[in-house]
């Protein structure tokens, strides 16, 4: 630190501390802001991973591995082969992130009907690991009767309650799937009953059912072979790394064009743009609260340079160059905002933190379910305290405290001071 | 030390107030030596601020120069002019004007702290002067504890304390009573005669004229009289 610098700083503490009733309430509109800042960031980023868990436990996970090919064609020709889940294993390893997977499951997912004597209907068909995808997906607890798929089944079927309506089945009834095969044709594959889920999406309810993938590799003619591998995150903010490390080994191992990891944010496009935009109305009210904030500074640091006009004049006189008599401005308005933010900050952390560390109960707050993005919601919200968020809370702090100090710097700045003079007593 | 404390050459201020022209110094040219003790007197409004102003960099002259130990303040930037202000140029102002933050002492080595000297150094200055003004002891109040007369005084130590080739003192008298303005006075002919500091005096106070070794007469911002004289001493 310059001496310049010490002596800047020590005349706007000593400013500060003069006009302390007046700092003092500008400090605690600030401090109200900091904390409200905090409070929001971290629990909308808990509602959004919140959001992101549910939805992505629902699909097809943080990370989704596949043929790039296979996105476009859903077609089981662009299926990827039973090996690669050793591959992807390998290359998790080797890229030291193993330690950051919670669940990987392999899935071959196909379109076709699903038929009873009542009738036929359309149905999403997916070949699931009953081991792992008890571990992965939500779908197992939100059984209605009977019971998910166990390891060892083998012709079971667990179908989602719209569809066991709409084709007259109950527990234990045998009903037919029909779909293209590998080899593109028409193949049956008799099933039985032997659980029912509710998830409460109407889309997902009518069509959606899961079979042994031992079943559906046999039915379909690929053997082994999956059309996917999901992969569960501890949160969601490993997935950029995870992904970029992941990707780069498989495409030394296996070429650029052969297996792709998606992220969620790709395979879930509403879902991402749903917590964009809920971001955005955040920053977009924090903005206006922090501008009505920084209007307040800008008050209190020009009130202070309006009344003391005299002692720039002097400061000027005795040596200060226009440019130090800005600083000495800029620097009080920053001490200002930024000491009354910090405290904001840490007191909004303590109080969430203790208040609501566990989560915060929305329940009350709320009819009936709450879907979002096809995905039922869970009432209780878990703060996520992220170092990310107290870094960008603390620069927006910075910068507002910054802007707000720059027009009464600059009035300082311009002080004539043969005028403040002028008119002595 | 071959150039004068103080030249200027010719120096005018027109001021535009609304449709006129006010010409608050007009054509000043003036020498003042280093170690002279100057008063510039004459009517209210005859341009003596303005004059001072000029001088001290803080507003710009429509013609003319003004030299500062040698250094051409005309062409200088507001920075360049703000390090001569530090560096060559000590101000006493008529209602003292200390910064009500800082204490006498810290005041009084306001200028030394800006250069960057270091705290003994700046501590053994102050403090000898401290005691050589009759302030001792005082070092540690803030202004608003100290009388007009003291405050004045910590206003010529910060004034004199870097040793400036030029002085320049409005009015330093007009806010204090007689006694006051003698201690004053008395101060700033002992700096003047053992430290050797040029001051150069704007002033109505006819004992501060009284004293001066050289005085000078301004009517309507022209010089009218230059005279030396033998000053009077204190009773
Ligand atoms: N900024 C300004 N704008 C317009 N006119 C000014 C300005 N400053 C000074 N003047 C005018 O210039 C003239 C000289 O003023 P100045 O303050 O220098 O006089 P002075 O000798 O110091 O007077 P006093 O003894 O009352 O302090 C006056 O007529 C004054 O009105
Ligand atoms: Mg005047």
């Amino acid at each position: 630190m310059s001496f310049k610098t010490a002596v800047i700083t020590k005349l706007a503490l000593r400013n500060l501390r003069r006009q302390a009733r007046r700092s003092l309430l500008t400090a605690a509109s600030m401090i109200a802001g900091g904390a409200l800042l905090i409070f929001s960031l971290i629990l909308g980023d808990g509602t959004h991973e919140q959001w992101i868990d549910s939805a992505v436990r629902m699909a097809d996970g943080h990370l989704t591995i596949q043929s790039p090919r296979f996105q476009g064609s859903r077609a089981l020709k662009d299926r990827m082969p039973g090996e690669s889940r050793a591959f992807v294993e390998q290359a998790l390893l080797q890229g030291g992130i193993v330690g950051e997977i919670r669940v990987m499951a392999p899935r071959l997912a196909v379109t076709g009907m699903a038929s009873s004597a009542a009738g036929a209907r359309p149905a999403r068909i997916l070949g699931v690991d009953p081991a792992v995808e008890v571990s992965f997906s939500v779908l197992d607890e939100k059984v209605r009767q009977g019971r998910y798929l166990r390891p060892g089944d083998r012709l079971a079927a667990y179908v989602g309650i719209g569809l066991l309506e709409a084709l007259d089945l109950r527990l234990g009834s045998k009903f037919v799937l029909t779909a293209q095969d590998a080899g593109g044709e028409i193949a049956g594959q008799l099933v039985r009953v032997v659980g029912t889920f509710r998830t409460g999406i109407p889309e997902v309810d009518r069509s959606l059912l899961h079979i042994p993938l031992s079943t559906a590799g046999a039915w379909l003619g690929c053997g082994g072979d999956v059309t996917s591998m999901g992969l569960l995150l501890g949160n969601s903010e490993l997935v950029p790394q995870v992904r970029r490390s992941l990707q780069q080994r498989l495409s030394e191992t296996h070429g650029t064009e052969a297996l792709r990891a998606l992220s969620w944010r790709e395979s879930l496009p509403e879902l991402d743009a749903a917590v964009k935009i809920d971001d955005f109305s955040n920053y977009l009210f924090q903005g206006i609260l922090f501008g009505i904030i920084a209007l307040g500074i800008v008050n209190t640091v020009l009130m202070s340079v309006m009344y003391r006009r005299r002692e720039f004049g002097v400061l000027q006189a005795l040596g200060l160059t226009p440019g130090q008599s800005a600083s000495l401005v800029l620097v009080e308005g920053l001490i200002l905002t930024v000491l009354s933010g910090t405290i904001g900050i840490a007191l909004g952390l303590s109080v969430t933190w203790f208040l609501w560390g566990e989560g915060l109960d929305l329940s009350s707050m709320m009819d009936n379910e709450w879907t979002f993005s096809g995905v039922v919601m869970e009432p209780v919200v878990v703060p996520r305290f992220r170092v990310a968020r107290m870094v960008q809370g603390l620069s927006f702090i910075f910068l507002i405290g910054m802007l707000a100090s720059l027009y009464p710097a600059l009035r300082a700045m311009r002080i004539d001071v043969a005028e403040t003079m002028k008119f002595e007593r | 030390m071959g150039n004068p404390a103080l030249r200027t050459e010719a120096v005018w201020k027109v001021f535009h107030q609304e449709a006129e022209e006010v010409r608050a110094v007009r054509g000043v040219t003036l020498t003042i030596q280093h170690g002279e003790f100057v008063v510039l007197a004459g009517p209210s409004g005859s341009g003596k601020t303005t004059l001072l102003n000029l001088i001290g960099g803080l507003t710009r002259p429509t013609d003319g120069r003004v030299w500062v130990d040698g250094l051409e303040l005309t062409r200088m930037s507001s920075r360049e002019l703000a390090r001569i202000r530090l560096e060559k140029l000590g101000f006493i102002f008529q209602s003292y004007n200390l910064l009500p933050v800082l204490s006498a002492l810290e005041n009084a080595e306001f200028p030394l702290l800006l250069r960057g000297l270091e705290r003994g150094r700046r501590e053994r200055r102050v403090r000898e002067l401290f005691q050589r003004t009759g302030l001792a002891g005082l070092e540690h109040r803030r202004p608003g504890k100290l009388s007009g007369g003291q405050q004045q005084r910590v206003a010529v130590i910060r004034a004199v304390v870097g040793e400036p080739a030029l002085v320049l003192a409005d009015e330093p008298t007009a806010n204090l009573d007689s006694a006051a303005s003698d201690i004053l006075l008395t101060v700033m002919e002992e700096l003047n005669r053992d430290l050797g500091t040029t001051f150069l005096f704007a002033t109505h106070d006819s004992r501060l004229m009284e004293r001066s070794r050289r005085l000078i007469h301004l009517v309507d911002g022209q010089i009218v009289s230059d005279q030396w004289q033998e000053p009077r001493r204190e009773l």
